[in-house]
């Protein structure tokens, strides 16, 4: 009776214990699934999956975060596909980076990893690109700034700053770089939708009209 | 003024030129700003806060377009020199250059070619878009006029004219 007791007062202690230490140090749920690909594109080191990961069709998009033409996107095209697709269950969408335009791009994308620490990545990428100026390296995206993003969105400074400063997400985005090149992606914004019939790429900030039609095509 | 454009365009020679220098112009700068796309459907677009630049785009063309033909009119009828050629050439290459870059394919393929100085160089045809393309409007209209002024002096004592 005692040894069963105390065997189910260790295993309580130890759950308890696991779900007091997820809870109290977000910057190690990192969360990679290591062999994550979409259609012949490894994500496994892109964004958290937006939208339902069980959807059929599968957006992955490279981006820059100091492109304009990323921006156009995320105004003018990004709004009606998340309406249509991405928030009724038909699609889901992947970022990776392609940090290529300026010295302060690659910054900018480790600094969503380092808000993806703290399960905060889509909203600081968001920020980004709302926030985003029209002037490549022009400041608007400089260690202060990216800070100052992460201060609005109330994250842990802390965990942040030092993220952000050791440069711990430096290599994840060299790698989704490398994706982007070997994928043959020569500019920003860059798309593949991957379905279970194969993929489509799109090159551009491209309308929803040539968007509704590839998707509708592969659901 | 209408006169000198008249003696060039009523030309039909010149007036294919005029037309060939704007299309070519207007659709390769469309496709390289993104206003066109080619792939994998023909589809245009012109997405909200984009308007100003696609107007500059359009003017380009447009006085490129009415500024070679008649620089190459005055050059080879009335068989003048070539220098006054170079700020309508100027015009339309600076106009043409400074959205060419960015992010698009031709941004990426200088920065890949070229690292840091390409990036340098794509960062300041990006920044510097808009102005740079007033300024290259700026030169064709000046272009224009001292073209236009040549070509009534020149005429004038040309007694073929």
């Amino acid at each position: 009776m005692n040894k069963k007791g105390v065997t189910i007062g260790v295993i309580v202690i130890a759950v308890i214990a696991g779900i007091a230490a997820s809870v109290s140090s977000p910057s190690e749920t990192m969360n990679l699934d290591m062999e994550r690909s979409h259609g012949t594109i490894s994500t496994a080191m892109g964004s958290p999956i937006l939208g339902d990961p069980s959807a059929p069709v599968t957006i992955v998009e490279f981006g820059d975060y100091q492109c304009h033409q990323c921006y156009n996107w995320f105004h003018n095209t990004k709004p009606a596909i998340m309406e249509d697709y991405i928030e009724t269950g038909k699609a889901n969408l992947v970022f990776v980076d392609m940090a290529f335009l300026g010295r302060d791009s690659s910054p900018a994308a480790q600094a969503t990893y380092c808000a993806e620490d703290q399960k905060m990545y889509w909203e600081y990428h968001d920020v980004l690109y709302t926030y985003q100026e029209s002037k490549i390296d022009g400041g608007w995206a400089n260690s202060e700034r990216l800070k100052a993003f992460a201060t609005s969105l109330g994250l842990d400074m802390d965990l942040f700053e030092s993220c952000l400063d050791s440069g711990k997400y430096s290599k994840r985005v060299q790698y989704n770089t490398q994706q982007a090149r070997d994928h043959g992606v020569r500019g920003t914004p860059g798309f593949f939708v991957v379905g279970s019939e194969g993929q489509q790429q799109l090159g551009g900030a491209q309308p929803f009209s040539v968007f509704k039609q590839v998707l509708d095509s592969m659901i | 003024m209408t006169s000198v454009i008249n003696l060039v365009f009523l030309n039909p020679k010149y007036l294919v030129l005029s037309l060939i220098i704007f299309s070519s112009m207007l659709i390769g700068l469309l496709i390289l700003s993104e206003y066109i796309f080619l792939e994998p459907y023909v589809v245009s677009h012109l997405p909200s806060g984009t308007e100003f630049g696609f107007i500059l785009i359009v003017t380009i063309s447009a006085l490129s377009a009415l500024v070679l033909p008649m620089n190459i009119f005055r050059i080879n009828i009335l068989k003048k020199s070539k220098q006054k050629m170079g700020g309508g050439i100027v015009g339309s290459f600076i106009g043409a250059a400074a959205g060419a870059c960015s992010c698009g394919p031709i941004g990426f393929a200088v920065i890949s070619t070229f690292g840091s100085v390409g990036a340098t160089a794509t960062a300041f045809l990006t920044n510097y878009e808009i102005p740079i393309r007033i300024i290259a409007i700026g030169i064709l209209v000046l272009t224009y006029f001292t073209t236009v002024k040549s070509l009534k002096i020149e005429c004038k004592f040309d007694p073929n004219s």
